[in-house]
């Protein structure tokens, strides 16, 4: 059996590849929708460099009828809508693996390098637009048709799929798009080069969503009950403003793409002081312009949310790929010291459950919590179960919004750390929000008085004690005792569930804990898992090992081993596997 | 009606004695009284600088941000608290200067609120350095030689960016600046007053007696409020050199411009009404939306 494919289980990887600006991505999202839609599990990993049109652009799918937990290397049917795809995805293939390819666009025999024994499928892409009276962009529709042809699969799901994406259209653009389709895989299936594998409908399975980690968190801080979401673009978190800019505005939340992050990180911090759960997204050069406003949330204690996707830096970095190398600046970014919250999300069910935790913990400390992602999590759908949105629950802590108070004074010294907001508009609500160091009111011209500062600056930081007991605590996967220990955070999580579920069977045991925390950090939690493992390792995705830092610095404890990864890519669960078995060889 | 003293707290005014500033806080205590404003029905939120130590100088539910950031905090305090007035108080080197863009795109939203910029054409609390207002070739401890750089103009910009209300003040005449506070207050949209707030430890340029002999009411002239062009080419002319005799160079205060029904930016908002901590009473049902993804 090879890496990849779990002990009994049906599973083919598919990857499109062709120039930018040609629908790669929609194309092969029908194509996910329609295994998904047919009770199988899907995965699915864009990746495309920062242009809009030209350089190389793919899509790759996993398709599993087992349960997986993320993409994988391996590719059995290639589809390359341009030569250089060829080349470029060669070592990947696996044995036998199919090449869908349009004859008209370059000449197979002039690829160098193409082994024997793989199975080449010439499809007239072009010609079969124009037969059925069609446009050049339904290419993508005649390839996913050729697809499906090869597989064996039911042509009637892409059907409906198509069916649906065109139903505001004018009804023949489905009907030639439904004939693109079929076409490709009469063509493919004629071809003499059958499909290893068995695939068909399976009846019976729980529903699943096709979803991505921006929209499970949207999803979630939609859940919570958002009032306001503010952004400016940025890529890998641009697509929560999308999100939010059209589903939010119909579900009562206002939408404003700013005119830059300080004003967006500004206006969360005005729109929580009037009473809204507010959030913004961004990624690292977007946060770094929101630093002294994050700040300001935490002296003027303000309950907001902060999304931080990242992607490769420093400066404008490698915009479309992944990393994790921003856990250190989350937790220290703003100068001063001031309590926060920062939670790193695993996988999609992490950002939905998350998404609507992070308002209520905000709200419960009033201070800042940043939601740590990064671009594997933000980008890539998955199926996943859907989600539950019977468990949420708001929490607004000791906030009041209407009425009458007296005496009130917004930053009173309280034993947690927490006073009581009182929404402007409140009568009796007189009180000074502030950025300079105040009082108990919120006075600036006290707040320099020695015993006042020192008092407030106490106070603030006592809310994360009460942080350690309502943030979500570590998770855990794999048996109690195991050959290796793993720690790790984010979105790492993924393929290291899948290698766990390789080397099972080959009798290497692993366990892992995932940080869901990452301040107020879990070191007792750590500091345990540490002491109960035989070999321990961090697996994280940064050159200077930030995570393996924060242990030895909180735990002064640490690790045997460190896998890092810095190429703007995920790990792999093939990288994993092996790189576990070395370690434990 | 809460009477004008009644907004003052216990905390006493530090400005230097003489500044601008304490004109500038008697006329929007007297504007507030006037337009009976009770505590719970507006909110003020200061940049930093000597303007923003106002901040601790008067009764509110307040908002003391960031050096150059009040407009975004108060933009959304409004959207998410509609029935409040919201008013921002901001500096020269603050609102003109780290805060320019917010001014603008403020502007350009026309959001329903005031705008009160302190214009004392120098950084007070940092010791005198040049602001965006200072006048061409005026020395300071940042610019011994003389700014180069043209003054910012910010009625003009105010004016190309669509301004719905945009006054000039001068606070060594409260009385007036109380009449244009008012004014701005119950503008529908955005209303901009920039006031000669003169510095007078720092500016011994832009002094008051520097104004007094200079500055005219728009009002007691046959001034147009509604001719934008017009405005434009005061708001160019009114631009000083250090050297200009008072016949030289006549200081317009008064509204410049104004037109009333234009639309606002909550006006196209349709989440926009009701106060936003309502809709998180309790979880939003995203069920439906949730299926959306099958
Ligand atoms: C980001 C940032 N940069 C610099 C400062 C320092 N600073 C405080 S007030 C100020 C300038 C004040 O001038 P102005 O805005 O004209 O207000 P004034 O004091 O004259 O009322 C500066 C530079 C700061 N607080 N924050
Ligand atoms: S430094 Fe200038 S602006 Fe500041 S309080 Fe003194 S006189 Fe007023």
């Amino acid at each position: 059996m090879p890496a990849g494919i779990p002990h009994g289980a049906t599973e083919v990887r598919i990857r499109i590849g062709g120039p930018a600006g040609f629908g790669i991505k929609a194309a092969g999202q029908s194509l996910a929708r329609v295994f998904t839609r047919a009770g199988y599990e899907t995965f699915d990993l864009t990746e495309y460099p920062s242009l809009i049109k030209g350089g190389h652009n793919t899509y790759h799918l996993r398709v599993s009828d087992h349960e997986i937990h993320s993409h994988v290397l391996a590719t059995d049917i290639l589809v390359a809508l341009d030569k250089q795809t060829v080349p470029l995805h060669l070592d990947e293939l696996t044995e036998g693996a199919a090449i869908i390819y349009d004859p008209k666009d370059f000449d197979m025999s002039e690829v160098e390098g193409v082994p024997e024994g793989l199975c080449i499928i010439p499809v007239p892409l072009t010609d079969i637009i124009y037969d059925v009276g069609g446009q050049k962009i339904m290419r993508n529709v005649v390839a996913l048709g050729a697809v499906l042809g090869h597989i064996g699969f039911p042509i009637e799901l892409l059907h409906a799929s198509l069916e649906e994406q065109f139903s505001h259209k004018a009804p023949e653009i489905a009907e030639v798009n439904k004939k693109c389709a079929s076409a490709g895989a009469e063509h493919a299936a004629g071809q003499g080069c059958p499909f290893p594998l068995d695939m068909h409908p399976i009846e019976g399975r729980d529903p699943r969503i096709l979803i991505d980690g921006n929209e499970a968190l949207s999803l979630g801080a939609l859940a919570a009950g958002i009032g306001f979401y503010a952004a400016y673009p940025m890529t890998p978190a641009s697509s929560v403003l999308h999100f939010m800019a059209k589903h939010g505005e119909d579900l009562g939340v206002i939408v404003k793409h700013t005119e830059d992050e300080l004003a967006a990180m500004n206006m969360v911090v005005g729109a929580a002081f009037g009473g809204a759960r507010a959030m913004c997204c961004t990624s690292g050069g977007g946060f770094a312009l929101m630093n002294e406003a994050f700040g300001l949330a935490g002296v003027s204690e303000s309950a907001v949310v902060v999304g931080l996707m990242t992607r490769p830096g420093p400066a404008t970095g490698m915009p479309t790929w992944t990393e994790q190398s921003d856990l250190r600046y989350a937790l220290h970014a703003a100068q001063g010291e001031f309590p926060r919250v920062v939670l790193a999300p695993g996988d999609r069910d992490d950002a939905f459950t998350m998404g609507w935790q992070a308002f209520n913990i905000a709200d419960v400390l009033q201070t800042p919590v940043i939601v740590l992602g990064d671009a594997y999590l933000s980008d890539h759908r998955a199926s996943v179960a859907p989600f539950d949105s019977s468990a949420v629950t708001v929490d607004r802590g000791k906030l009041i919004t209407e009425g009458e108070v007296t005496d009130y004074l917004r930053y009173r010294l309280t034993e947690d750390g927490v006073s009581e907001r009182v929404l402007p508009g409140v009568k009796g609500a007189e009180q000074l929000v502030n950025s300079y160091e105040h009082d108990e009111f919120g006075y600036g011209a006290q707040g320099e008085d020695p015993d006042v500062r020192v008092a407030q600056n106490e106070k603030r930081m006592r809310k994360l004690d009460l942080a350690r007991e309502i943030c979500p605590t570590p998770a855990y996967y794999g048996p109690t005792e195991a050959d290796l220990s793993i720690i790790l955070f984010g979105s790492t999580k993924m393929p290291v569930r899948e290698a766990m579920s390789w080397l099972e069977p080959d009798g290497v045991s692993v366990n892992m804990m995932q940080i869901t925390t990452v301040w107020p950090f879990p070191a007792e939690e750590v500091m345990t898992f540490l002491g109960a493992a035989r070999k321990t390792a961090v697996i994280e995705g940064n050159l200077t090992g930030q995570l393996r830092g924060l242990i030895r610095q909180e735990c002064l404890l640490d690790v045997d081993h460190t896998l890092a990864r810095h190429d703007g890519r995920p790990f792999s669960p093939e990288q994993l596997y092996a790189w576990i078995k070395e370690v434990l060889a | 009606m809460p009477e004008v003293k009644e907004y003052t707290n216990q905390n006493k005014p530090t400005w230097c004695p003489g500044c601008g500033n304490f004109g500038m806080w008697e006329a929007l205590k007297r504007a507030l009284s006037e337009l009976d404003m009770d505590f719970d029905e507006y909110s003020i939120v200061w940049g930093i600088g000597c303007h923003g130590n106002g901040a601790d100088f008067i009764r509110t539910a307040g908002f003391h941000g960031l050096h150059g950031r009040a407009l975004p905090v108060a933009s959304a305090l409004k959207w998410a608290q509609p029935n409040l007035n919201v008013i921002v108080e901001a500096g020269d080197g603050d609102g003109y200067g780290l805060g320019l863009s917010h001014f603008v795109h403020s502007v350009r939203r026309n959001i329903d609120m005031t705008y009160l910029a302190h214009d004392n054409q120098i950084y007070g609390l940092t010791t005198g350095q040049a602001s965006p207002t200072s006048d061409h070739l005026m020395r300071s401890v940042s610019t011994p030689k003389g700014v180069l750089e043209e003054p910012v103009n910010p009625i003009g910009l105010a004016l190309a960016e669509g301004a719905t209300f945009i006054a000039r003040g001068f606070a060594g005449d409260i009385p007036h600046l109380t009449e244009l506070y008012k004014a701005a207050i119950q503008h529908k949209g955005f209303a901009v007053v920039d006031v000669y707030q003169p510095c007078v430890t720092w500016n011994k340029h832009n002094t008051f007696p520097w104004f007094r002999e200079r500055v005219y009411k728009l009002e007691e002239t046959d001034w147009d409020t509604s001719d934008r062009t017009a405005a434009f080419d005061l708001s160019m002319k009114s631009f000083r050199e250090l050297t200009c005799t008072p016949d030289e160079c006549r200081v317009p205060i008064g509204i410049y411009y104004r037109e009333d029904d234009t639309e606002t930016y909550e006006d196209g908002v349709t989440a926009y009404g009701e106060p936003l901590y309502k809709v998180a009473e309790e979880p939003r049902d995203v069920s439906a939306l949730i299926a959306e993804f099958r």
